[in-house]
């Protein structure tokens, strides 16, 4: 035990032991993860209708939200563009 | 030998805004207009021929030759080899590489007009971009996406590991420009906060995301500050932003400004982005016990799921005119960023921040000298992109072209380089009290909590009975 003392004590040791646990949990975990029923159900609806859950903003979407053509013009206070 | 964290949170490290330079708000606005200008240019410039009005042919803007030189790791799922894979399996590094290059390039412009050293910021400057690349790899992984954990999460992450485990090396602390990097991707930002887009849904969506969201931002922001006396009010307005307006992106607009410390700005989106994922999986079934009216659900799940992919997620997962309804009533929140992060930075530079010991001034005059001028620059930038978005169908394109296309992506790795800096520069012992008292937690419950109710309130009110026969489809 004594002789990894040092090794906990070096930074660039735990660093590497650090990184070395996130490739573990990215690259074997979380595949895992992903067979497992309903997270591959939700990845999979998500993917058919191509959607990005993990956009910030309306911007970063695969589609722009646009004004659906069933809402009433009668609605619209002024004309839009698109 | 590495600098401990505390030695960079004493010393500071940026050169933007030294002396002999340029003041780093200004800096922040000339390099983001540039940006913002550069790419509205060349998006006209390389205009399509024929019908450039059709949605049909562009649905997410006419396309622009800027979109090759900056790139994003793609989703993989056990390689992240795979990353850097284009649509059709072949190796595209470049376009991540010249994604990595903004980055350094922006630094590289700051710190030259801060009066800093080129040579000095190059080194820590290419470290900085391999840790940007590294953030969204991780955010990249399918499982991560999928469950909506952004970048910014991400890339705190990082920081704070290398920063707290490994040590920063003396060389790398010239590149730590977190507010310039945040500033700046602000700025840029403000490109994409088109305010012709509040009236997508006319008077129901409207009134779904003005009425209530104000409503919920200032009564939460009061709550936190009064009934559960959290100390720091920038702490209470950004929690209170990011969880009523629009998560993360409302986070970084408003906390800077209000100019909420690094350690608040970083537990305000760490807890919208768990609250976010447990109410896109929740939300859905909810909705449907309930026996809710698919539009008036979604028109609740746009109201107060605080991040916009994950609003798109559950909406969709409920039908698609429910997708519709809930994407369209987040992205009128969305639109409100500008409003609201300016009349933040009024209030703040007006009254939280006036000095009454001081020499008394007016108070127009006050509030002007204590105002950060970057607000101005994103102000500016949505107003100037709002006005010729609303000139018509083909300039609607134009726009948005040059938003989806460039400036979104930019300021993503700019945003992402700076949370990178703002986990390098944090002790993972400041954020332990603001946590251990567990306020914040309970002030984001609360106001979650009110948020659900008024905003079914009014989606009920507006899209189940007043406007019902007008909205549905």
């Amino acid at each position: 035990m004594t002789g990894l003392a040092p090794l906990r004590r070096s930074p660039a040791a735990r660093l590497a032991a650090a990184a070395a646990l996130t490739a573990l949990v990215w690259c074997g975990l979380l595949p895992w993860v992903l067979e497992l029923g309903p997270v591959a159900r939700h990845v999979a609806l998500m993917e058919a209708r191509r959607v990005d859950p993990s956009a910030m903003y309306y911007t970063e979407l695969e589609r722009l939200p646009l004004r659906p053509a069933w809402v009433d013009d009668v609605l619209v206070l002024w004309p839009s563009p698109w | 030998m590495p600098a401990s964290v505390e030695d960079r949170a004493k010393t500071g490290s940026s050169d933007v805004g030294r002396a002999r330079g340029l003041h780093e708000d200004l800096a922040a606005v000339l390099i983001g207009a540039g940006l913002v200008i550069l790419a509205l240019a060349v998006t006209w410039a390389g205009r399509p021929d024929g019908d450039r009005a059709s949605r049909e042919a562009h649905p997410k803007g006419w396309p622009t030759p800027l979109a090759a030189t900056v790139g994003l790791p793609g989703t993989w799922t056990d390689s992240p080899l795979a990353a850097f894979r284009d649509g059709s399996g072949r190796v595209a590094v470049a376009p991540v590489a010249l994604g990595m290059g903004w980055v350094v390039a922006v630094g590289t412009l700051g710190a030259v007009l801060g009066g800093g050293s080129v040579r000095r910021f190059l080194p820590g400057g290419a470290l900085l971009a391999a840790l940007t690349c590294l953030a969204y790899l991780l955010a990249a992984q399918k499982v991560v996406k999928f469950y909506n954990l952004e970048y910014p999460l991400w890339a705190l992450a990082v920081g704070l590991l290398v920063g707290n485990v490994g040590g920063v090396p003396r060389w790398l602390t010239p590149a730590l420009l977190g507010e310039f990097f945040i500033k700046t991707g602000l700025v840029v930002f403000g490109a994409e906060v088109l305010v012709s887009r509040l009236l997508a849904l006319g008077l129901p969506g409207l009134m779904t995301s003005w009425i209530v969201t104000p409503v919920v931002l200032v009564s939460t922001y009061l709550f936190g500050v009064h009934a559960l006396r959290i100390p720091s009010r920038p702490l209470c307005m950004t929690l209170a932003a990011d969880m009523s307006v629009c998560g993360v992106s409302a986070a970084i607009a408003t906390g800077a400004a209000c100019r909420a410390k690094k350690e608040e700005l970083s537990l305000a989106i760490g807890l919208s982005l768990f609250f976010t994922v447990i109410m896109m999986v929740a939300m859905p079934p909810a909705i449907r016990a309930l026996g809710l009216d698919p539009l008036v659900g979604g028109a609740w799940i746009g109201g107060t799921i605080d991040a916009t992919g994950a609003v798109v997620a559950a909406g969709e997962s409920l039908g698609k005119d429910v997708g519709e309804v809930a994407a369209t009533v987040k992205m009128i929140q969305n639109s409100m960023i500008g409003l609201i992060a300016f009349a933040v930075a009024a209030y703040w530079a007006g009254w939280i921040d006036r000095d009454v010991s001081g020499p008394r001034g007016t108070l127009l005059g006050e509030a002007w000298r204590r105002f950060p001028r970057f607000i101005l620059g994103f102000l500016g930038a949505s107003l100037v992109c709002s006005a010729l978005h609303g000139l018509g169908p083909a300039e609607a394109l134009w726009v948005e072209g040059a938003t989806t296309g460039f400036t979104a992506r930019v300021r993503g790795w700019l945003f992402c380089a700076g949370f990178v800096c703002m986990g390098l520069q944090t002790n993972v012992r400041e954020l332990a009290p603001l946590l251990a008292s567990g306020r914040p937690v309970v002030l984001y419950l609360l106001g979650q909590a009110l948020n659900l109710v008024l905003t079914l309130g009014m989606a009920s009110l507006t899209f189940g009975w007043l406007f019902r026969n007008a909205v549905a489809p």
